[in-house]
């Protein structure tokens, strides 16, 4: 049998096409609890309460996501290429970084990091991509909007001093 | 005639200069937002959501209509020369436009047809959406929070049928949007709700760095599967000259144009079945009349059918967002979004409250609609430059701007954090094959449903005969249950034996 694009043969063993129901039922659950104990379903006065559409929709979701989790035996499992989290990597690493160094430095850095090392393209091509980012970036958002962004923790500390 | 006195009082609010720049900068933008494959008119609006602050609103939403609308000319461009749909209602595009293109060797003329057929499409549906869209006001008049609690409840379980090839998990992400939408404070009383004393919960999750990571980091992160392939047909050199069509291709797609126009704006004012329903249904109609070549192959029918259709149902889904505030499909809920960022509050009162704003906007759907095609044939040789802009080099540029967005939507990080969150949710799902716009959808529609099914509860003191008593509301809940007891009855149909397994009732 051939694979199809990003999934592989029918899978049997627990997988995240099973884990998405189930982390759907937890969710509805704990919507669930906390729209009863907490913020209430329904007053004779006042009709229903914040928590009266939360709990409708909490019970219903309960129950489509066991039906989800029967059908899920039935699904192709989809495979995850380790490079598309290197995405998700850098991303969290922008944003770790934007604290320390602040954000325009941290995306200044990630886009050389990522053209010159990841995708090993040429200087000539890394500096083209970067001029042309940086240029919408500072163009568009810090002269054209006025947008403030974060300068980080040590910037912070020297204009503090 | 009276409508149209409007219309041209609308392009008296769009010729300034402020307006018309608007306008073309939205087409250009849309145009090239579109032709990249994996991003869309959803993405595009999203992560050109923040750009549009620095004007009024008018200016804003007239610009956002304008990317919006150019949006469903480039999204063809991919997905005929890589056979990569720019968005997905392109995705019926890549079944006649990519043959016609590559087998039959004609680029320039499946390119032209598609910018033809969008036109001929876009004209039909803002013709009636001029016509029928202060007509539907009047019936929106007519609707109360009752009304109204049965239209919403029937757009969000319509989502579920009408997205994705699995119903069950279109309804999980729904009631999943609904419950996410319940974070912050609650839409009647106000106290806080699910916040967990988080001041930043306390407002809610931000809507435009939800959508920018749902829909536009999810795909930089799917993109990554691509990077490596190199598109070799896009360097072919293609000129305006080699573009033109026949008279004989002209007669061929005018038909179906005209046909897949009127149903794609029906299906469009429809809540929440979109472009990409309204695209497949047109492609599957033309099955059903004559074609000179065999859909799929490369006809010019089937790729006219298609492209009409989606922008038919983009000018269509502009009835229901302005008239009624219900958006027809996720770019519709972007735009909702922006509208109410702005205070303007679409519904029945928008045509009387604000006429400059409202008619101004159809006007330059119409400017938009003319402009799109006089740019997008101009700057098919240019395109293809675009397209071969490698995906590696898309991957940083395109997170780059998705943090930088969602940076300047909240003016704090809790907007990155959200972006990349709802990113890598999105990623998951999509993975998955869960379709992320019911999600999106039940987002946007789910404080509007809260809102009015409470109030109707109140008014009727907890009864829930309030909504057998008013005939719209009975009507619109028939619909309910007809679209809930739709897979029931077709189950049984097939059963008995009366419809085959694999046939669609529609």
């Amino acid at each position: 049998m051939s694979e199809t694009s990003g999934t592989k043969r029918a899978a049997r063993r627990f997988g995240v096409e099973q884990a998405i129901p189930l982390a759907a039922a937890t969710v509805a659950l704990f919507f669930l609890w906390l729209g009863l104990t907490k913020y209430g379903f329904w007053s004779d006065q006042r009709g229903p309460l914040p928590g009266f559409v939360p709990v409708v929709v909490s019970a219903g979701m309960l129950l489509v996501s066991a039906l989800a989790f029967l059908f899920s035996w039935k699904e192709k499992a989809p495979t995850w290429p380790r490079e598309s989290w290197a995405v998700v990597l850098s991303g969290a690493l922008i944003i770790a970084g934007t604290a320390v160094i602040g954000l325009l430095p941290s995306v200044a850095i990630y886009l050389v990091v990522w053209l010159r090392l990841y995708e090993k393209c040429s200087w000539k091509t890394t500096l083209i991509t970067f001029t042309v980012i940086m240029a919408i970036v500072i163009g568009c958002f810090v002269l054209w909007l006025g947008v403030r962004f974060p300068q980080g923790l040590i910037l912070d500390a020297i204009l503090r001093k | 005639m009276e409508n149209f006195g409007h219309l041209l009082e609308g392009f008296s609010v769009l010729l300034t200069f402020q307006n018309l720049g608007a306008t073309l900068l939205g087409c250009v933008l849309g145009l090239i937002i579109g032709a990249m494959p994996g991003i869309g008119s959803l993405a595009g609006c999203a992560l050109l959501l923040p750009l549009t602050y620095a004007f009024n609103p008018t200016t804003a939403i007239i610009m956002l209509g304008g990317l919006y609308y150019s949006n469903m000319y480039g999204g063809a461009f991919s997905a005929i020369l890589l056979n990569i749909p720019g968005d997905s209602p392109a995705i019926m595009t890549t079944l006649d436009g990519y043959p016609m293109a590559t087998v039959k060797k004609r680029p320039g003329q499946a390119l032209l047809t598609s910018n033809i057929s969008s036109f001929i499409g876009g004209a039909i549906g803002m013709v009636i959406l001029t016509f029928m869209g202060p007509a539907l006001a009047d019936v929106g008049l007519k609707f109360g929070p009752v009304e109204m609690t049965a239209l919403l409840l029937v757009a969000l379980t319509s989502i579920g049928w009408l997205v994705g090839e699995n119903p069950t998990k279109a309804l999980l992400l729904t009631m999943f949007g609904i419950l996410v939408a319940s974070v912050g404070m609650d839409t009647l009383s106000g106290s806080p709700r699910y916040d967990f004393g988080n001041i930043y919960l306390l407002g809610g999750i931000p809507f435009t760095a939800f959508v920018i990571g749902l829909v536009g980091f999810s795909q930089v992160i799917l993109l990554m599967e691509e990077r490596k392939v190199i598109p070799q047909f896009v360097t072919d050199k293609l000129t305006l000259r080699g573009s033109m069509v026949t008279g004989h291709d002209v007669r061929r797609m005018l038909m179906p144009s005209i046909r897949a126009g009127f149903l794609g704006t029906f299906i469009g004012v429809l809540p929440g079945a979109g472009a990409t329903a309204a695209s497949i249904m047109a492609y599957s109609a033309q099955k059903s009349f004559k074609s000179e070549e065999k859909l799929g192959t490369g006809a010019i029918e089937g790729l006219a059918a298609c492209e009409s259709a989606n922008n038919g149902a983009a000018a269509g889904a502009f009835a229901p967002l302005l008239a009624l505030g219900i958006p027809g499909s996720g770019t519709g809920a972007v735009l909702l979004g922006g509208l109410m960022m702005w205070g303007l509050n679409p519904g029945p009162m928008l045509f009387k409250n604000s006429p400059d704003f409202a008619w101004g906007l159809i006007a330059s759907l119409f400017l938009a609609n003319f402009l799109a095609l006089v740019i997008s044939w101009g700057v098919i040789p240019f395109l293809i430059k675009i397209l071969s802009v490698p995906t590696k080099l898309l991957i940083p540029s395109i997170t780059v701007i998705c943090v930088v967005g969602s940076y300047s939507t909240e003016s704090s990080m809790y907007g990155v954090i959200v972006m990349f969150l709802s990113g890598v949710l999105g990623y998951v799902m999509q993975k998955s094959r869960y379709a992320t716009a019911p999600l999106l959808l039940a987002f946007v529609l789910a404080p509007m449903l809260e809102s009015n099914m409470r109030k109707s509860f109140i008014i009727s003191r907890g009864s829930i005969d309030i909504f057998f008593q008013k005939p719209i509301s009975v009507a619109l809940l028939s619909v309910l249950l007809a679209i809930l007891l739709f897979p029931v009855v077709r189950f049984l149909l097939v059963k008995a034996g009366l419809l085959k397994p694999g046939a669609k009732a529609a």
